[in-house]
């Protein structure tokens, strides 16, 4: 094998774990792609170190090359991971050259599976069933499921525009609590807490924290602490954007909650 | 038939989150039915059992345990059915909640909800840690 082949498993072996991580992979399940796909092939003394932010791989038998790869962004797309996996086992049980390898990859990284309609629909169900399940009643869960929409479409859109995922939190956090605040001023809604609960249960990392603890259970010390601590920095985010429209309200038109 | 309510919203707001979280298409029920199952016998343990970490524990046993099944099922990997499944169990408002009485300075009420957010999503990743481990020994 000469060592072009070499470095294109390799770089084969890092897409398929950005992929995964980027998507909401563990971080175990990332390693062993990585270190399956190398393997699988001849690549017999590759390590792989996965955090959440970068991805390390290099074979100490290959005259030290190793390749890095900065994670920026993080979400939760389960599809991808599946498929990953599929791609990953084709690769290992079959023949399938490099160039179609990437091709393939990529048409999985590009891939969109629900429109951006669907989606926002399915998240404003979510909250407003969310709502009920705290014990709000049925204006709860219409509000539940305007807001959350809302906030979630300027989530989004703030995303975009913006690296950092505290600008966005802080403003959605902020517009839920004055959405809720407003329609209980007008007589809408019987209490604040439910719809808030609802609205903001698709941004409240809960699910990351429990990945993190998961990472941390299981040996990836530094992946869990990272984690972990982006969890944190979540919740801080929302209840800034929360408890700063809360208090301001107080201050300017008295407790009405 | 006490629980028939928490069911179909669990279900449904699995339904929901799994749709955020880009299940694909056929899996989307079996996603559900985690979520809708595991909510519902966490709620029944609650009442039986008044704690609230041990009720999580079991639930996200029993969570981690259809995953396994549904992923034999339907060909795909555990995490489609684990994720979506322990989203009504996660403690995200309650993160949320002890970091808000952080900020309003009441100390005491933040490191309360900040504990039992810890001790819940706690149980729930060993509990699931405990199903995938068991399984992979036994698959060998």
């Amino acid at each position: 094998m000469t060592q072009e082949e070499k470095k294109s498993i390799l770089r084969i072996a890092l897409y398929a774990g950005e992929i995964l991580l980027k998507n909401g992979g563990e971080t175990y399940r990332t390693e062993e792609t990585i270190d399956t796909i190398c393997k699988s092939k001849g690549l017999k003394h590759v390590n792989s170190f996965v955090t959440p932010t970068g991805i390390f791989v290099s074979d100490d038998r290959l005259d030290g090359i190793s390749f890095i790869k900065r994670i920026k962004g993080r979400t939760i797309n389960l599809s991808k991971i599946s498929e990953v996996n599929n791609f990953a086992r084709r690769f290992v049980e079959e023949d399938i050259s490099e160039k179609e390898a990437i091709l393939e990859l990529r048409k999985i990284d590009k891939e969109r599976k629900y429109k951006k309609s669907i989606r926002t629909f399915f998240t404003g169900l979510a909250s407003a069933f969310f709502a009920l399940l705290f014990g709000g009643g049925a204006t709860d869960f219409i509000l539940a499921f305007l807001i959350s929409i809302i906030a979630i479409k300027v989530n989004w859109e703030i995303e975009k525009l913006s690296n950092t995922s505290f600008l966005a939190n802080a403003t959605s956090g902020a517009l839920i609590s004055f959405l809720a605040l407003c329609s209980k001023s007008i007589g809408f809604g019987t209490s604040i807490d439910m719809i808030i609960v609802g609205s903001i249960m698709p941004l409240v990392p809960g699910v990351a924290l429990t990945n993190g603890l998961r990472d941390f259970i299981s040996g990836d010390l530094i992946a869990g602490t990272s984690r972990v601590a982006e969890a944190i920095l979540i919740a801080i985010s929302i209840a800034v954007g929360v408890g700063t429209v809360l208090k301001l309200w107080i201050h300017l038109f008295g407790g009405t909650f | 038939m006490l629980y028939y309510k928490d069911f179909i919203f669990a279900f449904i707001s699995t339904v929901g989150f799994s749709v955020l979280f880009n299940v694909p298409k056929k899996s989307i029920f079996y996603a559900g039915l985690t979520g809708g199952i595991g909510w519902t016998i966490y709620m029944y343990t609650k009442d039986i059992t008044i704690s609230s970490t041990f009720s999580v524990f079991l639930a996200s046993i029993l969570v981690g345990i259809l995953g396994e099944i549904f992923a034999r099922v339907d060909k795909k990997p555990v995490t489609t059915f684990v994720i979506p499944g322990i989203v009504p169990l996660v403690p995200g408002y309650t993160i949320y909640l002890s970091m808000v009485n952080l900020i309003n300075q009441d100390f005491n009420t933040a490191a309360k909800f900040g504990t039992e957010a810890v001790f819940t999503s706690g149980a729930i990743s060993v509990a699931i840690i405990f199903v995938t481990s068991v399984a992979k020994i036994m698959k060998r």
